[in-house]
């Protein structure tokens, strides 16, 4: 008796465990690649890896930037948070304060070895001694114009300043504006503000210790240079958003705009003439002798402590490196996706797009800027907490608006956002 | 069984459902706003009424508290003119005013994001019809930007927002105006009296009681709007039109100050359980009084 209940559970042990076992891991991705032909691109590359992998299964669940600031801790909070979630490094700061995060050091390493991550996109997400997320995607900000409108006017691409602001001068007539750039308390004008800051030499908002160095020569300095080219864009723009300033590139409404990438609204919206369209990197101080910008990479995080599924997560992100694999991913959003990888940034997957095909000059001169990009917070090989709410707050944004709108002097709104990054920052 | 307690358990439902729904958060709120929590879904430790001393000594509280009180009463006026004007004419008698009565709800049953993108699209100063109809019309010369200013955001935010709302105090105007007995104007009419008579000496005075309801519900409703505001100016340009509950999300998942946020929502709270009382209080005594 005692021999038979014994093997009846030693069997029924060994069915569990088997069963177990072929149970596949099933992960959950939540991205904010909203629009519906991406999240097409997406499935079908889920699709894909889901058939060549039985026992890992990834589902996608988009989401909005809007709102998962708010929810995704919220659901992390309620145990119902995503086991991969893409983010932007300033995001990466307020999940890893909720410690939700799982550091990825080896597979950072392996794929880094393997395919060779651009530094500067990588970068952002080490800190602590760790790595927190893995790159998917590179953006960086750019100056485009139509060549044509150029010429018209007899003007070279500016590459300093006052010639940008010369150029802006001799494009605005007929209604027409000859720069447009923001001036909304929104995330596109902390980006465009801190792409002229780098430009300018006040890269760094903060000091070594983690107080807060905004407040320079070389910020005011940028400041005025925003201020006066700010001066020539449409009255509108401090409402805008990134859509509004496309809008006006596309009707040529405006001769010059900062922007990641133009070229879907380009191709959609207006001329499509690939000859036209230029671009070039985003103009510096006459002082300086290089053009930066900056640059967003956005990643992916492995938010699940279960460890099956992060053994299943590591799986799937080393599959969509695959430059067979990761040209499409790219290519889900056409000449604005930039890869993060040296053998990304050569993948036939991602060129022989006939988006990118088409524009392949303008691509490449993207990629080119991109490689020279910082990110406001992330600088000086240290990164604080507070920016994660500098940013979200939108403190550059900000404190533009205080001369932009409120007529304060350059020095004056740039003491404004000392202040006010101070004052988080000591929170 | 009485009549008031009669009354009393019909409301019984309504009023657990709502402590269900409404009260629970509520406490949780009230909960929060004594405590230093910061990122939602973290915890944080006992602090007393410290965040309530820092928001009452906090200028950005006063600003957004004046600024909806602002909101509040331009909507309120603006609203009440668009929606008297619109319900004195559909309670004429004239060939489609069914129609109307039905075609004037449109733009109160469009989702706000339309409304939203329909208003920043013929706002646009690029390809948005507004400013080369005022060009042509020769009202200005050159693009404005409705947003550009403090004072022009606040005023064009208040006109979306009326647009979008006088239709509902349109129609319950109009049936206010329908309950007003017509032998009242009859009689008026064979005493000579003219359209402004009619009007200051019957209409107004008994569409009182409808205006007291409209006026409390307008109230919260406009003290609450989000959606339109966050939507098409973020509460800019520079704050300009940042609001008590612009404040409350930006505080909470912009700045990462749950605690904080969860005590301006407490104390905008009391504010309208305040107002509400004290204008329902007003109502019934008036109704007494009559």
């Amino acid at each position: 008796m005692k021999v038979g209940l014994l093997t009846i559970a030693g069997l029924t042990s060994i069915l569990m465990s088997s069963a177990a076992f072929a149970e596949p891991v099933s992960l959950t991705l939540w991205h904010m690649e909203q629009p519906p032909h991406r999240v097409q691109r997406m499935q079908e590359l889920l699709d894909e890896f889901n058939k060549a992998h039985p026992d890992v299964q990834v589902k996608q669940e988009p989401q909005s930037w809007g709102e998962i600031y708010a929810k995704a801790p919220a659901a992390f909070a309620a145990g119902t948070g995503p086991d991969m979630l893409f983010a932007i490094p300033d995001f990466t700061t307020v999940i890893k304060g909720i410690d939700a995060v799982v550091p990825v050091d080896d597979l950072a390493k392996d794929l880094d070895a393997k395919h060779g991550f651009v530094p500067a996109t990588i970068a952002p997400y080490q800190y602590d001694g760790h790595t927190w997320a893995i790159p998917a995607y590179n953006m960086a900000i750019s100056m485009w114009y139509r060549n044509s409108a150029l010429k018209e006017a007899g003007i070279e691409v500016p590459k300093t300043w006052s010639e940008w602001k010369a150029a802006a001068e001799k494009l605005s007539k007929d209604g027409k504006y000859g720069v447009g750039l923001p001036a909304n308390k929104q995330l596109y004008t902390d980006q465009t503000v801190y792409a002229l800051m780098v430009n300018g030499g006040a890269a760094d908002i903060y000091n070594e210790d983690g107080s807060i160095s905004f407040d320079k020569p070389e910020t005011v300095a940028s400041f005025e240079a925003y201020g006066e080219l700010q001066k020539l864009s449409p009255p509108d723009s401090t409402s805008w958003t990134w859509g509004e300033a496309e809008a006006c590139f596309a009707s040529a409404s405006c001769g010059t705009i900062l922007q990641f990438s133009v070229i879907n609204t380009y191709e959609t919206q207006a001329e499509a003439d690939a000859a036209d369209l230029g671009v070039a990197p985003v103009p510096h101080a006459d002082g300086q002798s290089e053009s930066g910008t900056i640059s967003y990479s956005n990643a992916i995080m492995l938010t699940t402590k279960d460890e099956a599924k992060q053994a299943g997560a590591k799986v799937f992100l080393a599959w969509l490196m695959e430059p067979a694999n990761y040209g499409r991913f790219l290519t889900m959003e056409p000449g604005l996706f930039l890869p993060v990888t040296n053998d990304g940034a050569e993948a036939e997957s991602f060129w022989s797009d006939p988006i990118v095909t088409k524009y392949k000059s303008q691509v490449e001169t993207m990629v080119a800027n991109a490689k020279n990009g910082k990110l406001f917070g992330f600088t000086t090989g240290k990164v604080f907490p507070s920016i994660g709410a500098i940013s979200g707050q939108n403190v550059i944004a900000e404190s533009l608006q205080k001369m932009v709108v409120d007529g304060q002097s350059a020095a004056d709104a740039v003491k404004f956002g000392q202040e006010k990054m101070s004052e988080i920052a000591g929170k | 069984m009485t009549s008031p307690r009669l009354a009393f358990l019909f409301v019984t439902p309504a009023l657990l459902f709502l402590a269900a729904v409404l009260g629970r958060p509520l406490l949780q709120a009230v909960v929060l706003s004594f405590q230093n929590v910061g990122v939602i879904g973290t915890t944080g430790s006992w602090v007393g009424f410290e965040n309530y001393a820092t928001i009452l000594g906090n200028t950005a509280f006063w600003n957004a508290f004046g600024r909806s009180a602002l909101w509040v009463f331009a909507n309120a006026v603006v609203q009440t003119i668009m929606a008297l004007g619109v319900a004195l004419l559909l309670n004429q008698k004239f060939p489609g005013v069914r129609i109307a009565r039905t075609w004037i709800i449109l733009t109160w049953i469009v989702p706000t994001v339309v409304v939203v993108i329909i208003w920043r699209w013929l706002l646009s100063t690029s390809g948005g019809m507004i400013n080369p109809l005022l060009i042509q019309l020769g009202v200005i010369d050159r693009p404005v930007g409705f947003f550009a200013t403090r004072e022009g955001a606040m005023a064009t935010l208040v006109m979306i927002n009326s647009w979008r709302w006088f239709p509902f105090t349109a129609l319950m105007m109009l049936a206010g105006l329908t309950r007003i007995p017509g032998d009242l104007y009859e009689a008026a009419r064979i005493d000579g009296a003219g359209a402004m008579k009619r009007f200051t000496r019957i209409t107004w005075p008994l569409l009182q009681p409808t205006l007291l309801v409209l006026g409390i519900v307008g109230t919260l409703l406009s003290f609450n709007v989000f959606d339109v505001i966050w939507l098409v100016t973020a509460g800019g340009p520079s704050q300009a039109t940042q609001t008590l509950p612009v404040l409350i999300y930006e505080t909470a998942f912009k700045g990462y100050r749950l605690s904080e946020a969860a005590t301006i929502s407490v104390l905008t709270s009391i504010l309208l359980m305040t107002f509400a009382l004290l204008a329902t209080r007003a109502m019934t005594a008036s109704e007494e009084a009559r």
